[in-house]
């Protein structure tokens, strides 16, 4: 009988608190939330299954759109883990300008988080300016790449573009300037009182928790929690131009602002070192159209934590199977944690501390029942699709 | 819980308000004042077709069939490039595939939102090529 004098809110699908869709239902006692169901898949694409039938370049762009903040590192897994199949590696410039781009990607994810992040706690003044800054960034990226948000600059065994004087110049200038914005930003997360009202002590999780739960990234880095695949398992060129760990200990919402804006000053840093140590080589080396058959497992740290592609060819000119794990989707454990006992008001500041991706993390789950198969062909996943609907 | 050890306080951001009161409005004023692309910026494909030798690459290559190449005559090299800019996803992999150098992707022309779906259907190619496969086209594709 208790069960069924429970009170639940609804929040989505629609824009429930970030602008992406995806269902919560938290059940509450006067304005403390005592449990939290989360029901995600509302933007799944199928981009896994996708791939199956395209060939590998066409693949490394399919793949670079499962996220729309963090494109750059999707796409850079999938080709670190192809050339690692094919036993070719790129060039070490070519690494090199891997990485730049990745941290360049690395500040616009932050600083568009920091806006999102502050505008759920009602601070819209920082909401503002710390995305006008972001701007710096992105038009760094679109004159290094040529696009804003979908950079490209990856290929199977290489990038497309080198980086001139001009370049290096202006992207010198531009992380002055955001170097400065971001100790202003630090600043006032830490010391504004009634943003600390929102921040500090909410939604904390132990360094416990966030082990039990599997945090990665700056979530799991602000409890603690001292990973870091660039550090753990260098990639690209992360081996000659090695990042230090930033962590926190805290667990809660201001330690997550904190970990973030100090890891920019570390992308700043990085920034610096190697536009000034670029080593001089070729930008591809030469990837052949068939991938030898075999197996795989790629990880780069994406801005919002690890991220994991198995890759598997049979020998042909498709991908056999590809499987993507975002770290969006290992962190959501720490939103159903951390969310009982909170007060309702601060839901949508624990959601968006987590930094979510929900399109990156909705994949397919076929749950099996009886002598069901679960092998799915493209047949009976569009029979599924379609009949869904009906 | 930890004592703090920063001083609170109140209206961190005042500053940065008041000195924006005093600067020009930060939004670009896109449709009155054009913003000028970067030089890399990936617009609108461009096809030369006097360097074309018709490998296919770019067609083989492109992610989203944005790409059609037509053999007009291949012994004389002549093509057409039927070219989608709808379903162009811009990321340039056919302009690196192509060993002749015959496509870019220009920095002027991105301005190609449009409420009709003709200028999406881009014909590149020698002008008599060009008139030849449209005059064809009818007899082509009947259900078009």
């Amino acid at each position: 009988m208790e069960e069924t004098k429970k009170f639940i809110v609804p929040i989505g699908p629609q824009h429930p608190a970030l602008k992406e869709p995806g269902h919560f239902e938290f059940s509450v006692e006067g304005e403390i939330v005592t449990g939290v169901s989360i029901r995600l898949g509302y933007v799944h694409r199928g981009i896994e299954k996708g791939a199956e039938n395209r060939s590998w370049v066409q693949s490394l762009y399919l793949f670079e759109r499962v996220c729309g903040i963090c494109s750059h590192v999707h796409a850079t897994a999938f080709a670190l883990g192809v050339e690692k199949l094919c036993n070719v590696s790129a060039p070490p410039r070519a690494q090199a300008i891997r990485t730049l781009v990745g941290e360049l990607e690395r500040i616009h994810s932050h600083m568009l988080w920091l806006g999102v992040a502050a505008h759920e706690g009602g601070f819209d003044t920082l909401f503002m300016y710390s995305w006008r800054d972001r701007e710096t960034v992105m038009d760094l990226l679109e004159m290094l790449c040529g696009n804003r948000v979908n950079y490209s600059i990856n290929l199977l065994g290489g990038v497309k573009f080198d980086i001139d004087h001009a370049q290096r110049d202006a992207i010198l200038r531009g992380v002055d300037f955001l170097e400065e914005r971001s100790h202003h930003y630090l600043k006032i997360c830490t010391t504004d009182r009634t943003f600390l009202g929102r921040t500090r002590g909410v939604g904390t999780m132990t360094r416990e928790q966030a082990d039990e739960f599997g945090m990665v990234g700056p979530t799991g880095r602000a409890s603690g929690n001292k990973r870091d695949v660039r550090i753990d398992a260098p990639y690209a060129s992360y081996a000659e131009f090695p990042v230090k760990l930033v962590t926190a200990e805290a667990g809660d919402l201001m330690a997550r602002f904190d970990v973030r804006i100090r890891e920019l000053f570390e992308s700043f840093r990085l920034i610096r070192l190697i536009l000034d140590n670029l080593p001089q080589s070729e930008l591809t080396a030469r990837v052949p159209r068939r991938v030898p058959a075999g197996e795989v497992v790629s990880r780069v740290e994406a801005p919002r934590g690890e991220l994991f592609y198995y890759i598997k060819s049979n020998g042909s000119d498709q991908p056999e199977r590809v499987k993507v794990r975002t770290p969006s989707l290992c962190n959501w454990g720490s939103v159903t944690q951390t969310a009982v006992g909170s007060k309702l008001a601060d839901m949508p500041m624990i959601l968006s501390g987590i930094d979510p991706c929900f399109s990156c993390n909705d994949r397919l789950v076929n749950i099996q029942r009886g002598d069901n198969s679960q092998v799915w062909t493209w047949e009976d996943l569009r029979r599924y699709g379609i009949e869904y609907y009906r | 819980m930890k004592k703090p050890n920063k001083r609170l306080r109140l209206g961190t951001m005042i500053g940065d308000v008041v000195r924006s009161i005093f600067r020009r409005p930060i939004t670009q004023q896109y449709p009155f004042v054009r913003t000028e692309a970067p030089p890399r910026f990936r617009g609108k494909l461009v096809y030369d077709p006097e360097k074309c030798a018709g490998c296919m690459l770019c067609v083989k290559d492109c992610p989203s069939d944005a790409i059609e190449l037509i053999t007009i005559d291949k012994a004389a090299k002549k093509f057409v490039m039927r070219y989608h800019a709808d379903r162009c996803t811009y990321c340039a992999q056919c302009v690196i595939s192509c060993r002749f150098k015959c496509l870019s992707m220009s920095s002027e022309d991105w301005e190609l939102a449009s409420v009709h779906k003709e200028p999406f259907e881009v014909y590149y190619g020698r002008e008599e090529d060009v008139a030849f496969l449209l005059e064809k086209r009818p007899a082509e594709c009947p259900e078009e």
